[in-house]
């Protein structure tokens, strides 16, 4: 192989090798944290950076054809779609799990979260203020 | 290319790990989300190595079977969910209507 040959493949490896890592951090989350809506944080990563990282190190292999644009239209298809299958699990999750209170907080209204985040927003903000004035 | 092919190959038996990995997850989960959740993991795995095997055996037509792969597992997932939710939802009404039912009976 040539030299421009041996770039290419280690490029394309490197891209392959850090999509391994991330399906194993994906997977090290799954089993660590130990309630669905942590679980799907970690499970998101691999869906988008994991499997965009692998296609771009494959895509860097196959050079410029058909098939390159083809894994891209993949990459592009997991991007819309994973986000909306985490939302519809965590929706399945919210609406059938009647312990829900057990593992987060949860607010009635919106905008009482809001509301508390402001507050605790302002507080912060003023202690800063004072710390940098003394 | 011998170094591609041991690369692919390599690449091939650590996602297959991954996968049993994936599957345990699956069959332990306690709720049914993270089942759902586990097979879609297990979902993006399979692509992965679907698109090295239409690399490594020089078949373009595979990356088609992976695309087509992806839109099945988006909409198994989806439509399970869908699912679930209306089960739940059905048991709780015949629940409340058993109770509602009883002081009905007797009297």
């Amino acid at each position: 192989m040539s030299a421009v040959e041996w770039i290419r493949f280690l490029i394309g490896s490197l891209f392959l090798l850090t999509g391994m890592v991330i399906f194993f951090t994906e997977l090290f989350g799954v089993f660590h944290f130990n309630f669905v809506l942590n679980r799907m944080h970690a499970a998101a990563m691999g869906d988008t950076l994991g499997i965009s990282s692998c296609l771009i190190g494959l895509m860097i292999f196959s050079g410029v054809n058909f098939t390159t644009l083809k894994l891209f239209f993949i990459i592009v298809f997991l991007w819309f779609s994973s986000p909306v299958s985490s939302h519809v699990l965590s929706r399945l999750e919210v609406a059938t799990n009647p312990k829900l209170s057990e593992h987060c907080e949860i607010y009635e209204d919106v905008a009482v979260l809001e509301q508390e985040l402001a507050a605790k927003k302002d507080t912060e903000f003023t202690t800063e203020k004072e710390a940098y004035k003394s | 290319m011998e170094i591609y092919h041991t690369l692919y190959i390599t690449l091939l038996i650590i996602l297959s790990f991954m996968l049993l990995i994936c599957l345990i997850r699956a069959v332990k989960g306690p709720r049914i989300a993270d089942r759902l959740m586990a097979v879609n993991m297990m979902g993006t795995m399979v692509m992965v190595m679907i698109s090295i095997l239409a690399l490594m055996l020089k078949e373009g037509y595979l990356v088609d079977i992976c695309l087509i792969y992806a839109m099945i597992s988006f909409l198994a997932v989806v439509v399970l969910s869908k699912v679930y939710i209306g089960i739940y939802e059905e048991r709780q009404h015949h629940l409340e209507a058993a109770k509602g039912g009883e002081p009905d009976e007797r009297s």
